[in-house]
């Protein structure tokens, strides 16, 4: 078992993915919602597939799909959590100072 | 020290709603970034692919345990609702700059444009 392969690739992986935009996504999404096993399942479902996807297009994922445009539909997706997010918030703090 | 979960919380909704939203989210904002992976893996392919992929993905899964961890501990320090709106606002700027990113990748650079 070439085990040090594997540890310098985990290593190397783990400190780039640490405070990356895609784990900020996962501590707000698990920190707001109450299945924090499906949010687990669903990030780490999507962030291995993603990568075997890139290992299997090799260099030239951006040519076989429009990564850009996805990206794009991926920031329109952040835009409309956070703005229910906000509102949610602000919809509660209404709900409280009514009830007081 | 009440860890008890806030009854409202519970519109959240269902497993599979959960799994599928963070599935998307993660998966549509993951794919654009795996270029210097599939380099990685490029690079090792020389060597064992297989080894390297597998530590990969045992590396990318601790990450996304860490940040749902860090979710669940601030979930439990903070009153949710300012959570939620520290959430949102988080939300919104990632948005924005994820947003930035992909469209400066799509429209070319305006020196690159014919302008007289």
């Amino acid at each position: 078992m070439p085990f040090a392969l594997l540890a310098s690739t985990f290593a190397t992986v783990f400190l780039a993915e640490l405070g990356d935009k895609t784990q900020l996504a996962i501590v707000t999404i698990s920190g707001t919602s109450t299945r924090p096993g499906a949010v687990f399942a669903g990030s780490s479902a999507a962030l291995v597939l993603a990568s075997l996807l890139g290992a299997a297009a090799g260099g030239s994922l951006s040519a076989v799909i429009p990564t850009n445009a996805l990206q794009l539909a991926a920031s329109v997706g952040f835009l409309v959590i956070g703005a229910r997010l906000i509102q949610r918030s602000s919809s509660t703090e209404a709900e409280e100072s009514s009830a007081d | 020290m009440s860890s008890e979960p806030d009854p409202s919380a519970n519109r959240a909704g269902s497993w599979g709603a959960a799994f599928l939203t963070t599935f998307t989210t993660v998966f549509l904002a993951e794919l654009g970034d795996k270029t210097q992976l599939a380099a990685l893996l490029l690079s090792a392919q020389s060597g064992r692919p297989v080894v390297v992929f597998v530590g990969a993905s045992l590396a990318l899964i601790s990450s996304s345990l860490v940040g749902v961890l860090l979710g669940r501990w601030l979930a439990k320090v903070m009153p949710p609702q300012q959570l939620e709106r520290l959430a949102g606002i988080l939300m919104v700027a990632l948005g924005l700059w994820l947003g930035r990113q992909a469209v400066l990748g799509l429209v070319p650079s305006p020196s690159d444009l014919p302008l007289s």
